[in-house]
């Protein structure tokens, strides 16, 4: 007899809390990048930009404009900038607010 | 108090309130307005015994009329306007649109005459889920959050990963 049903049986329980503990398939979801501010110059934005197949990124003087929910996470922006960007780890992103999900990434590179 | 943080209160209480009718017993009614399959696909899989979304008391209807929340999928192609709405209005009040997927939050095709680009552009949606395909871990969190039962985390998220690097 499986131990989840005695278990169940004596708790009167048989299912568990979200998440019951982390999912290890997690690491192989898409997520979008974050972004390492410091390593960022307007000509890496830039190429960043250009290379975003969607309207997920934008860059308005020294802030990169990150919209999260356009974002596929494709991974050309890591190609075209491989020290500015980093995973997130995140996918848990779901929101009420559409304008919670665009995020202002300063350009702090470049000696500026 | 000034008005607007009233208005916030009366809505926080209110979808509190919606959240409470629900209960552990919700049904969902999925439309697809011209998605690549992937979502559904993930939708799909909410039902496998590994995410096993019944447990929490989510049910899929193929009917709008038993649906208490509309899981919209695609960019919502305008030869669908029609159906849509109708859909929307079959469904019997209180109700709860979910947008799923890059597409549905206007990050495919943004600018296309054949799609609106976004699902807020017809329908009133409540909550967003992004990814492309949205997981069906992800998609479990934005229902959980969709009836209050979890808090979102996503305005606290800065996507800014300086210091140790990783995590956003």
């Amino acid at each position: 007899m499986p131990l989840w049903f005695v278990r169940g049986l004596r708790r009167g329980v048989v299912t568990t809390r979200y998440p019951a503990r982390p999912d290890d398939s997690a690491a192989w979801l898409p997520r979008p990048p974050a972004f390492r501010s410091w390593q960022l110059t307007r000509e890496a934005a830039d190429r960043m930009v250009a290379v975003c197949p969607g309207p997920a990124l934008s860059r308005r003087d020294d802030t990169l404009v990150f919209d999260v929910g356009a974002c596929t996470a494709c991974g050309r922006c890591a190609e075209a900038a491989p020290d500015a960007v980093a995973p997130s780890g995140e996918f848990e992103l779901a929101t009420t607010s559409r304008s919670a999900l665009i995020k202002d990434i300063p350009i702090r590179g470049g000696g500026r | 108090m000034n008005p607007s943080q009233d208005e916030a209160e009366v809505a926080r209480r209110l979808r509190d309130t919606i959240a409470g009718q629900f209960g552990r017993s919700l049904h969902i009614r999925t439309l697809d307005t011209g998605s690549c399959a992937v979502c559904e696909q993930e939708i799909r899989l909410l039902a496998a015994p590994h995410y096993d979304l019944h447990r929490l008391g989510f049910f899929f209807t193929p009917a709008p009329r038993h649906a208490d929340l509309l899981l919209v999928t695609g960019p919502m192609i305008r030869a669908f306007d029609v159906a849509a709405r109708k859909t929307y209005e079959a469904m019997p009040g209180p109700k709860v649109v979910v947008a799923t997927g890059a597409c549905a939050l206007g990050g495919v095709y943004p600018k296309d005459p054949f799609v609106h680009g976004n699902v807020g552009a017809l329908l009133p949606v409540d909550v967003w889920i992004p990814g492309c395909p949205p997981s069906p871990l992800a998609l479990l969190y934005g229902l959980s959050v969709a009836v209050g039962r979890l808090a979102e985390k996503a305005p606290g998220l800065t996507f800014i990963a300086d210091g140790d690097g990783g995590g956003a």
